[in-house]
Parts: structure tokens; sequence; C-alpha cells
């Protein structure tokens, strides 16, 4: 199977992802000079998490996949590996979040704790040694479940055996399991407690939808970049593509559903713990960006994937594709920014700026290993017991 | 004597009903369906009918349904019935959603069974194919092509002969 | 390709099968003499129903006053029984229409009686609310229409987007239940020997002759039904979720709430499927249409379901210890120590721990352990809404005005009748109505497929 290698234009892009962190890396670090440490690191979360939750998303997608089986997963298991490959690699990035604690999440400071009774209440919780526990806890269920499903995805390719299809089945279950309670907690530390008085009890839900949606959309891109070139081209099913729509209409809806549910339930209530979260978010200065956000990652790719000739056609489906990757950024911001006490002392441009930095940064370090992994094994998983009969379909 | 409808060919497998209609359809014949006891993708093909308007239907009537809902509570809360309740704005819309939500489906869905019965012309008390003894059948494990008189190639001779290489039985339906 | 091993996997549909045998062996449980267990499970689900008639009889007479509820707890057996009912149907729904979308084949052969299920489940919630009005008489001034009062309903307030989302889901199940049916019913005409059976079969078949272009309407409306069908049963459920999320009672009101609902009800509608299924293919004998596949399915999507009830539960706990309210941090501590503390832990034994053994494939691939799991989760998920709508009700801010409350013998008297309804209407379905869809069996065979050629 030497012929199902990385096209060369593809293989291409790692110089530019090398480029991409190393350039990210540089501006960031002035901006570090020019920003309010609240603001620099949380254009750091944002640009952070927008390439982490892409990739847990792809590891959730995978998953399903070994559990549930289906055509759809054979044929971007590749793609999927890849990018959960990144995840040990995204981990050592964590670091200057746990840096700009102090910047970032209130409920670090010793100060504030002594004076709030809610805060106090909390503190077994939401203190900066079991904060950095968990979040190394987190990455330890990942990067062991990646390297598991990575390993049995190797020795699959060289023996074949029947063996291996039921223990990646085995340990995709548990794992999906362990992954979305993870995540779940991950979202409470890192993006709910940036406001450590406002709870809600579906963020992990809400949080879990986001990646499902930013992953599948990157797994339906890099499909149609590999699927319409040589030599994965003549391997192209329009059946599956059309599914990749389909998914990421449901996931459209689906994370419609959560963040209205959300929204609806804690409007309804108006208890004023709750609402905070809503208020900067509906008044004021963000309010447009939430209409910005309703209509970018809802009303439109919702009426336009309906169409069922759009989903399966490779240019409109990439670009929506594309529009969704860029609505989910601006989901993460959405969470992010307005939660966050910040003075008008800096310069917009600036803040802008890093929030490109970053994620250029982490993206460039994404594509590098994405890439690295693509290359290493045959894009199609060959000896994938059901792999002919997935091609059988049109 | 009465009018012909047209040429009923009855088939055991629904592959020879497959090869008939594609040698039916490549002759030229048009005014032809094929009757069978389970949906098949191809023979749907070969007899043309790869569209359907129903999508179309019941986008139109979800969002029908869209704008009753939606106007229904706006109208009853600003207008028809202004309430201060619980110190909500009039327009509460993220209260309406759910209402607004609901219509749209019931009214699309309600499209897509009108439109469906209005598509295929049912319910139909009379068909003249339920004249043959062994049509029945085609709702069991039979497979049934019919090329109707009015089609312009129509020759009952013909067609017999034509349909009678696959058929297991060829007969004249009529009206 | 070299040598790739396959793993096992249970047929969907019994080998040996033909187009004219899968016709004959749905068929002949309506056209065959009904058997003898048939009356005695009519029999007794025909008693229970006249046992519902009398308690709505007494309860007409009487008022609400026969049953347990009053002040605190005004929300009682009518709105538990109503939520356990409708959270059954959502699994017909998700048969029939999540798994047509996804292209789940294994689905055909319990679709038909899983809608079924939904349809008499969704009959039975919809008695509730319109029971527990107080005059039920008065129930049509819950829908919005010109009077001269000049009124109108408050369709701010969650119990408004009820009635709009249960009669919808209602009429759209029917309508795909139906839509469904027309082939079969079809069928059914075409082979019935008595005169009367064929003109009442003729008339709901409407005339259906299985031309290829109605098929090929058949299934685009089926395919679009199905995608109305799927935000449909999300909603319905977050809907009755937000019945008790949308206000701001301890308990109540949080917001894991919609989807956590949702995951509930497909759970307890998939351990009545299962309930249903496992004795009809013993007694009906169908156990090449009913596979070890479909009971595996069943069961592991029952775990899933389940575990995400369970995830469900922890997030509830977790935020109320987080948020820091006293309020909501008491609610757990009440439901783990208070007066309803054995119906807790009966919850956790009927929905999270006996739901495990499922990890197994041993259990789920054998019909009795898996209708006993089936049977605690029946109970389980009704203990549930039990808790939930009992324990934030009892005690309220002001302990002096603390409650007990259980149900009265009309209370049960009314539940079980509810049930004898819905079991009623199921016996009935089995006798006249084919409980698996005939033409959609066909299409696994695979000289469905019937690709000509020489492939």
């Amino acid at each position: 199977m030497d012929y199902l290698k990385v096209p060369e234009e593809v293989k291409g892009i790692k110089k530019y992802a090398l480029a991409a962190a190393a350039g990210g890396f540089l501006v960031m670090g002035a901006l570090y000079f020019f920003l309010p440490g609240t603001v620099f690191f949380a254009s750091y979360l944002v640009g952070y998490l927008f390439w982490l939750t892409i990739a847990l998303g792809i590891l959730g997608w995978l998953t399903l996949h070994h559990m549930t089986g289906g055509g759809w997963g054979i044929m971007v298991r590749r793609i999927s590996e890849a990018a959960v490959y990144t995840i040990p690699f995204l981990a050592v990035f964590i670091i200057p979040v746990l840096f700009g604690i102090h910047h970032l999440y209130h409920w670090s400071e010793a100060e504030a704790v002594a004076h709030d009774p809610i805060l106090a209440h909390k503190a077994p919780y939401l203190n900066v040694p079991f904060f950095i526990l968990r979040t190394v806890f987190y990455f330890a269920v990942w990067i062991f479940l990646v390297f598991r499903l990575l390993k049995l995805s190797l020795e699959q390719d060289k023996t074949g055996d029947a063996v291996i299809y039921n223990k990646l089945y085995r340990v995709s279950a548990p794992g999906f399991l362990l992954l979305f309670l993870t995540a779940t907690f991950a979202s409470f530390d890192w993006l709910m407690s940036l406001d450590p008085h406002w709870f809600s009890s579906i963020y992990g839900v809400w949080f879990a939808s986001g990646a499902a949606l930013s992953g599948m959309s990157f797994l339906a891109l890099w499909a149609i970049i590999l699927y319409s070139r040589e030599p994965l081209s003549e391997y192209k099913r329009l059946v599956y593509f059309h599914d990749y729509g389909k998914l990421m209409f449901a996931f459209v809806m689906f994370w419609a559903y959560i963040s209205f549910s959300q929204f609806l339930i804690i409007w309804s209530g108006n208890l004023p713990e709750e609402i905070i979260f809503y208020i900067p978010r509906i008044r004021g200065k963000w309010l447009p960006l939430s209409v910005f956000l309703l209509i970018g990652h809802f009303v439109l790719p919702f009426l336009l994937l309906l169409s069922a000739r759009i989903k399966k056609d490779f240019g409109k489906l990439s670009k929506i594709a594309i529009w969704l990757l860029f609505m989910h950024w601006i989901d993460i911001f959405w969470n992010v920014f307005p939660s966050l006490k910040i003075g008008e002392s800096y310069s917009i441009l600036f803040a802008i700026l890093a929030n490109v930095a970053v994620t250029v940064m982490v993206g460039g370090v994404f594509f590098y290993f994405f890439i690295s992994r693509l290359e290493k094994m045959p894009l199609l998983p060959v000896k994938e017991p059901f792999l002919r009969e997935a091609l059988e379909s049109e | 004597m009465n009018r012909v409808y047209g040429v009923l060919a009855e088939f055991d497998s629904i592959s020879s009903l497959i090869e008939a209609a594609k040698e039916a359809r490549d002759i030229g014949f048009r005014k032809m369906d094929a009757y069978t006891p389970f949906p098949n993708e191809e023979l749907a093909h070969i007899l043309g009918y790869h569209k359907s308007r129903l999508p179309l239907i019941t986008l139109i009537a979800g969002l029908i349904g869209t704008v009753t809902g939606a106007g229904l509570c706006y109208w009853v809360h600003v207008i028809a019935y202004p309430l201060n309740f619980g110190g909500k704005p009039l327009n509460s819309w993220p209260a309406f959603v759910p209402i607004t939500f609901e219509t749209t489906i019931l009214f699309a869905g309600i499209g897509v069974v009108l439109g469906f019965f209005a598509i295929c012309g049912l319910p139909q008390p009379y068909h003249p194919l339920f004249n043959d003894p062994r049509f029945g059948l085609a709702s069991n494990d039979r497979f049934f092509l019919c090329i109707e008189a009015d089609d312009p190639y129509y020759n009952e001779d013909k067609v017999k002969q034509l349909l009678g290489k696959k058929a297991v039985r060829v007969t004249t339906v009529d009206f | 390709m070299d040598r790739v091993e396959k793993p096992n996997v249970a047929p969907v549909l019994a080998p040996g099968h033909s187009v004219g045998s899968i016709t004959d062996k749905i068929a002949s449980v309506i056209l065959q003499k009904t058997p003898r267990w048939w009356y005695f499970g009519f029999g007794i689900a025909f008693l229970l129903f006249m046992l519902l008639q009398l308690a709505l009889f007494v309860l007409f007479v009487k008022g609400v006053g026969v049953w347990g509820i009053n002040i605190p707890v005004g929300w009682g057996f009518a709105i538990i029984n109503f939520v356990w009912w409708i959270g059954i149907g959502h699994a017909g729904t998700l048969i029939s229409a999540i798994l047509l979308l996804l292209r789940q084949d294994w689905r055909t052969s319990i679709n038909r009686f899983a809608e079924a299920m939904t349809i008499f489940a969704v009959a039975c919630a919809g008695l509730f609310p319109l029971i527990h009005v107080g005059r039920p008489w008065l129930a049509y001034w819950l829908f919005p229409y010109p009077n001269t009062m000049g009124l109108w309903p408050q369709f701010r307030s969650p119990l408004m987007w009820d009635v709009f989302a249960v009669s919808t889901y209602a009429t759209i199940s029917l309508l795909f239940w139906y839509l469904g049916l027309i082939p079969d019913l079809a069928t059914m005409r075409d082979r019935a020997k008595s005169k009367v059976a064929k003109i009442i079969y003729g008339v709901f078949a409407m005339g259906w002759r299985g031309s290829v272009k109605h098929w090929h309407e058949h299934e685009v409306a089926s395919l679009l039904l199905a995608g109305l069908a799927t935000p449909l049963v999300l909603s319905v459920h977050s809907v009755v979720s937000f019945d008790f999320s949308i206000g701001i009672i301890p308990g109540w009101h949080t917001t894991i709430f919609p989807p956590y609902f949702v995951a509930g009800a497909i759970f307890a509608g998939f351990a009545m499927v299962i309930t249903l299924a496992v004795p009809l293919r013993k007694l009906f004998g169908m156990y090449d249409l009913i596979t070890e596949r479909h009971l595996d399915n069943m069961g592991k999507i029952m775990l899933a379901t389940g575990l995400i009830v369970a995830y469900g539960y922890a997030m509830e706990a977790f935020t109320a210890w987080y948020s820091g309210n006293i309020y909501e941090w008491f609610m757990v501590y009440n439901r783990a120590t208070g007066p309803y503390r054995w119906h807790w832990y009966a919850l956790f034994l009927c929905n999270i721990a006996a739901v495990q053994l499922l990890w197994i494939k041993k259990v789920r691939l054998n019909p009795i352990y898996l209708w006993i799991i089936a049977m605690f989760v029946n109970v389980g998920m009704w203990l549930e809404r039990f808790i939930i709508v009992v324990t934030s009700l009892h005690r309220d801010f002001l302990p002096s005005s603390w409650g007990y409350y259980k149900g009265t013998i009309w209370d049960w008297a009314t539940y079980i009748g509810s049930i004898g309804l819905f079991l009623f209407l199921f016996f009935l379905f089995v006798r006249f109505v084919p409980m698996i869809a005939i033409f959609e069996v066909k299409t696994l065979l695979p000289e469905a497929k019937g690709r000509s050629g020489n492939e």
C-alpha cells in the first residue's frame, strides 16, 4: 500500500506551519509587553482552546466510530488519528495558561477569597494546586487514550487481526465516557470558572457540542482536501460527504439547542447569580457579537445545510466547514472575554492581534504534527475489516 | 368492448423486472410504471423518478408554521392582550421560541403527508390494475410492469412480445 | 487487498427468508386464529382499563381531592405519570426517525411496534394533564382560540409550550406511523380472506398499489418526516423539562435538565421497547426477525442513555454544591437523608447500578436478563420523576410549611389503569395491524437489491 501517500502539496504545509508557529510566537511574545496580563492570557486561552477543542472533538468522533462502525468513520479514520495525535503536543501549550492563572481566574487570589463567602465555599475545588492537578489529569487521560488507539490502529495495519477490531471497540466505549467526563470538568475549570460566581450544569454539554461540531467540520474539510487529490480521489464516495454534511447540520442544531436551553432557563429564572453571565452579553458592547454568534453559528449554516445539494458539493461544503471553524473560534471568544473584568486602557488593535497571533502559533504547531502523522501511515486503514464494504457505496 | 388501460407483465424477481424496464425505456416507452412489494432505488432511476417536489412543499409549509407560531405569540402578548408578567418585556421572544418551533414542525409534518397524498393521487378508490386477479401479489412477492395504452409507441402485440421475454405472464388490462 | 479478518456480527435477519416468506410470517400473526394467550392478556389489560375508567369516574364526581396532592405538594402522580409516559414514547421516535437517518438497518423489524408504543404512550401521557386541570370539561381553554371573554393563553408559560409540544408530537407520530403502515395495510388488504377485513384494510390502504413512483415519494416523505421528528423528539422532552427548570424552585432550576430529560426519556423508552419486544418475540416465534443483534443493540443503547442519565445526576449534584446556593445543596442533602431517601436509593439501584450489567455481552444477549433489567429501568425512571417532583416541593424555604406526600389508592388506580389503557391498545394493535414493517424487512434481503447486469 505504498501508493496511499500524502500528496506533495499537502506535505508542503509543514513548512508553512513551522513558519506560522514561529511568527505567531514572536508577535505574541512582543505583545506580552504591550497588553494587560488579563487581556494577554485571555487571548491565549481563546486561541489555545480553539485548537484543543477541535482535537478533542475529533477524539470523540474517533471513539464513537470505533463503537458504532460505519463507512463515514473509516474514510476519515486516518485524518482523525492524525488530528488527535496533536493532543500530546498541544498539552505542552497549556503551560502559559497555568502561568496566567492569577490574571485569568479571580478565585486564585487569596485576598478575594478571604472576603467572598461564595469563593471561600468553592475553595476546596477552585484552588491553584488542585486546578493544576486536574489539568494534568485531564491530559493524562486524553494522551493515554490517544496512544492506545493509535497503537492498536498501527497493529491492525500490520496484522489485520479481527481481535484488534474488538479491542478498539473495547477501548473506545469507556474511553468515550472518560473523555466526556474529563472534557466537562475541563470546561468548568478553564472556562466556567473565569467568572467564579457563575455556574451552569449544562456547560459541559455546550463544550462538547462545540468541540463535536468543529471536529466534524475539520474532518469534512480535510476529507475534501484529500479526496479531491491523488491518490485518494479514486476512493471518493459522495455518500460519506453527504454524511459529514448531515452530521455538521445535526450539530449546528444541537449546539443551538444546548446554547439556547442554557439561555432560556437562565433568562427565565433571572436569578442574580446566574444572569450575570448574560448581562454583559445581551446588554451593552458585546450584544452585536452575540447577534453575530446567533446568526453565524446557527441561522446561516442551518439554512445552507438544509439543502442536500450543498451538502454534496465539495466547494460549498468546504466553505461552510471553514466558516463553522471560524464561528467556533468566535464562540470560545464569546465565552471568555465578556466574563472578564478588563479596564478600557488597552489597545483593541493589539488585543485582536494577540488573539490572531496565538491562534496562528498554536495552529502552526497543530498542523505540523497533524501532517507529520498523516505522512506516517497509508491514508486509508487498509486492513480495517469493513473497508471493502464502505467502498461499495457510491 | 372495454377501453384498454395497458399491458401488464408479471415477473418473479426484481432483477428481471429491472432488465425489462430498462429495455422498455431504451426503446422509448415513457408511460409505464412498475409495481413492487418494496422500494428499489435502481428501478426509480430507470423509470425517471429522481426528484421530488416534497422537500419544497415541506419547506414552504414549515415557513408558514414559523410565521404562524411567532405571529400568534407576538400578536397575543404585544397587541391583543398585553400584560406585564413577572417583569418580562411584552415581546419576550426567548419564551416564544418553543411554540414557534413546534408550529414549524407541525405545519411541515402535515405538509409532508398531505403533499405525499396529493402527489401520489391517494386515496384512490378505483384503479384498473386491480382488475387483474393476480395484481394483489404486487404487495407480496411478485413484481409487475405495466406499459400504458396512451404511450405514443404503444402497440399491444409488440409490447406483449417485448415484455414476454422476461415475464412469467403477460396480460392486457381493461379500464 | 490482503488478508483481512472479519469480526463476527450477528445478522439483522436470520438467513433462509425470501420475499414471500416474510409476508407469510408477519401477516399470519393477524390472519391466523386468535391464540388463547391473546384473550388472556387482552382480558387483563381490559380489566385494568376498566380500573382507569372507575378511577376517572371517582375523580370527576369528587374532584382532585381524592388524590394525595395538597399544599405544599401540589404536583403529584399526575405530572409524574405524564412525564413517565411521554418519556416512554421517545424511544419509538428514536428508532423510527433517528436510526432511519443514520441508516441503521436493524431498526426495520422493531420500528413498527416501537412507533405504536409511542402513540399509545403519548395517548396515556396526554390523559394526565387533562384530568389534572381540575375541571377537565374546560380543558379546551388550553388552546388559543378567539373567545367572548377576550382572553388568551399565556404563551410565556412552559405549561403552554407543553400543550403545543405534546399535541405536535402526537400528530407527527401518528402521521409517521400511518405513512409507514400504508404499504403493509395494502398487503393485508390483498391477503385478507374475509370481505369485511378486505374493506377495512382497503379503506386504510387508500388504494396503494406499490407503484414505483409512489415508493419513491414514500421514501422521500419518510425521510422528511424523520428529519422533522428528530428535532421534535428532542424538543418535546426539553419542553417537559422546562416545566420544571424555567421556574426557580431548588432542584428544578438547573440548566442540564433539557438534555438530561431527553436522555432519560430514551432510556425509559428503550426499557419499554425491550419489555414489549422480548415477550412478543417469544409468543410469536419471531426469533428470525428480532435477532440477537437487536437485543444486543437495544441493550447497548439502554446502557449509553443510562450513563447519560447518570451524568445528569452527577452534574446536578456537583453544580448544587458548586453554586454555593444553600437551598440547592439542601435539596441534594434532603434527597439523600430526608423522608424520601429510600426512593432515592432505589432510584440509584434501578437506573444506575442495574444498568451496569449491560456492559457484559452475555447479559445483553440473554432475553430474560435483558427483560429484568428493563423492568428495573421502568421502575427507576418512574422513581426519578417522583424524586424530582416531590422532593423539591415537600420541603420548601419555610420549615413550617414542610409536608409529606404519598399517593392515595385513587392515584395508584389511575396510574395502574393507564398501564391498562396502554396494554389494551397494544393488544389490539398486535392483533389487527402488522407489528413488523413487512416491506422494510424485505429490503434487507439480498435479492431486494436486485442489481441487474453482470456484477
